[in-house]
């Protein structure tokens, strides 16, 4: 029972719903502006179900996805340029081959968490990469647009456009993005001056989406702990597998939604505990507040000033006229 | 009117009240914005603002789109306050003219030296041209950064070429804008423009300033206060009379003497 709901939701409703997301995401053109809710997607990962593949010496996500982006970052200058004032640089092309923790090499990693639930020890394993958050603040104030949200919910950074500024990491909850300095677009600017690379992180593989293949975390997973499905309907499972193990979701409202939810069957402040966050290996606080959410009032009125100042000089004008007129009429008297 | 010589005084009122509070309601949220914006990018950790006293929070993005915002509800209001209140007065002398490129040439030839300045309207020519190219800079940014606020609240999956629009406007409008700011404050600078500055404060400029440099401005507030005179009664305009029947003290023999020297304000 349980393989079918995992079939049914990890490949034939995947590849159905694929392809209208592909015809959504720019493959053909939108039929109406609001249909994008209908095509986004979103991923499951199941801890009950990872276990960090014991018999490999790379996890097989992590191994699928270093393999179809060895090639995405081109050859890094060299030297590269130090940056002023701060002279800060970040330069991973020569430990590529590092898998346990988030590089630009390294967009998925799988944390391995010794967990202590009342007295007892338990091995949790947890993949972590980019959440793809419903309203991600790394793309929407990217100062050039180069990270974009995709109607499927895939947020992709263009490695073209990016200058590594690093403003995506800094208002990214997780801080997920990881630069590699020596690479992109400021090299033929102000490389001394403004920018400082390229921001690289998982972009769910979405050229692979557009043509309904899965990702590849989600393809090589021995286990098929992690699923891609219809946004409704992956939350739905999601929600079921929770009660089923008496477990717990993580994703779904942390940093306003996200497009990725995790079920386990230990609560994710254990996990978080274990974890004990470092550079490349994110959180799992369970409260994540979506700080833009405090401008969101301020940004509604921004949208109403145009209104307010015409609505402004209406009454100025009217009282203008009313106040000659009755200077006029005082005269005339 | 607002426009009114004040012989006794010295002074002619250039701007109404309103027109200061909307100038300096642009201004300095225009600068508000520029500043802000220029901490959206990632600058303030790099070029360490964040150590200068004061400006801790540079480096905290959150909270300078949060001013950012502030300012853009302030400067967009304003500016479309401005366009829609004076076109319905139809008050047209800051757009640009025919024959006015030419005429920026003259003048600013004129303030380093070479020829003289033509006689000229309450604005200069260079100052119409600056102000459509200051309106059309205001208008990318503002579009634009309307786009982009919609798009932070509703639409973060928006099309990405909108966007990119969008995204590129605005920062082009912001080095537009930036150039302008730097360009006013040159303009401020020379010497025959000082007069101007007191009255984008206070609302009035030395009247023999405006003789000497406004003259068809000066023509035509006289035109039309002799024609309000006229139609108003037989009061003769060199004994004016207050709106509320004060008395206004006669007028003052014209002051004579070089620019600086201005008539002491009445006790």
């Amino acid at each position: 029972m349980k393989t079918k709901e995992k079939f049914e939701i990890g490949r034939r409703s995947f590849l159905k719903i694929s392809a209208g997301a592909a015809l959504i995401s720019g493959v053909g053109l939108p039929k109406k502006v609001h249909a994008a809710k209908e095509g986004q997607l979103a991923t499951l990962i199941d801890l009950s179900l990872c276990d960090g593949c014991p018999d490999r010496k790379v996890p097989a996500c992590v191994a699928a996805c270093k393999e179809i982006n060895r090639d995405k970052i081109p050859p890094v200058a060299d030297p590269i340029p130090e940056p002023w004032p701060r002279k800060t640089i970040e330069d991973w092309s020569k430990k590529r081959e590092v898998f346990n923790r988030l590089t630009p090499y390294n967009f998925i990693y799988v944390h391995k968490a010794e967990v202590n639930i009342a007295g007892q020890k338990k091995t949790v394993f947890v993949p972590r990469r980019c959440m793809h958050c419903d309203n991600p603040a790394c793309a929407t104030i990217c100062p050039f647009s180069a990270n974009h949200k995709n109607k499927n919910g895939a947020v992709v950074i263009d490695q073209d456009l990016c200058f590594g500024g690093a403003k995506c990491r800094d208002v990214c909850p997780w801080q997920i993005p990881q630069r590699q300095s020596g690479v992109g677009i400021y090299l033929k600017v102000l490389p001394g001056l403004m920018g400082n690379g390229v921001m690289y992180k998982c972009d769910l593989c979405n050229e692979r989406l557009k043509q309904n293949r899965l990702p590849a975390c989600v393809e090589a997973c021995p286990r098929e702990a992690m699923l891609i499905g219809p946004r409704k309907a992956v939350e739905q499972a999601a929600e079921a597998r929770a009660r089923r193990m008496n477990g717990y979701l993580y994703g779904k409202t942390q940093n306003g939604g996200t497009s990725t939810i995790y079920v386990s069957p230990v609560p994710f402040e254990a996990i978080n505990k274990a974890i004990g966050p470092k550079p490349g290996q994110p959180h799992m606080k369970v409260n994540v507040k979506r700080r833009m959410a405090d401008t969101d009032p301020l940004a509604k009125t921004v949208l109403a000033a145009p209104v307010l100042g015409l609505a402004a000089a209406g009454v100025a004008g009217f009282l203008n006229r009313r106040n000659n007129r009755k200077s006029d009429s005082g005269k005339e008297e | 009117m607002t426009e009114k010589i004040l012989p006794e005084k010295n002074l002619v009122v250039r701007h109404s009240k309103l027109e200061l509070v909307e100038h300096w309601a642009i201004a300095l949220s225009g600068l508000a914005l520029l500043l802000t914006g220029i901490f959206e990018l990632p600058v303030a950790k790099r070029y360490y603002i964040i150590n200068i006293p004061g400006l801790g929070w540079s480096a905290d993005f959150i909270t300078s789109l949060y001013l950012h915002y502030a300012a853009a509800l302030v400067f967009t209001a304003a500016a479309l306050f401005h366009v829609a209140y004076h076109g319905l007065r139809g008050e047209t002398g800051m757009l640009p003219q025919k024959g006015d490129f030419a005429a920026s040439v003259t003048v600013i030839k004129s303030l380093f030296g070479f020829g003289e300045e033509p006689p000229m309207h309450k604005y200069l020519p260079e100052q119409r041209l600056a102000y459509a190219g200051m309106a059309l800079t205001i208008l990318m940014l503002m579009v634009s950064g309307l786009v982009k606020t919609y798009k932070n609240l509703y639409a973060p999956d928006m099309s990405h070429t909108v966007l990119l629009w969008a995204t590129w406007i605005h920062n082009i409008g912001f080095i537009l804008f930036f150039l302008a700011f730097l360009a006013h404050m040159a303009a401020i600078a020379l010497k025959p423009n000082w007069p101007m500055v007191r009255g984008i404060f206070t609302g009035k400029v030395r009247l023999d300033y405006a003789r000497h440099r406004h003259g068809l401005w000066l023509a035509e507030i006289e035109s039309k206060e002799k024609t309000t005179d006229a139609e108003s009664g037989p009061t003769p305009p060199e004994q004016p009379t207050g709106a509320e029947g004060d008395q206004v003290p006669t007028e003052q023999p014209a002051p004579r003497g070089g620019e600086g020297e201005e008539t002491p304000p009445e006790p």
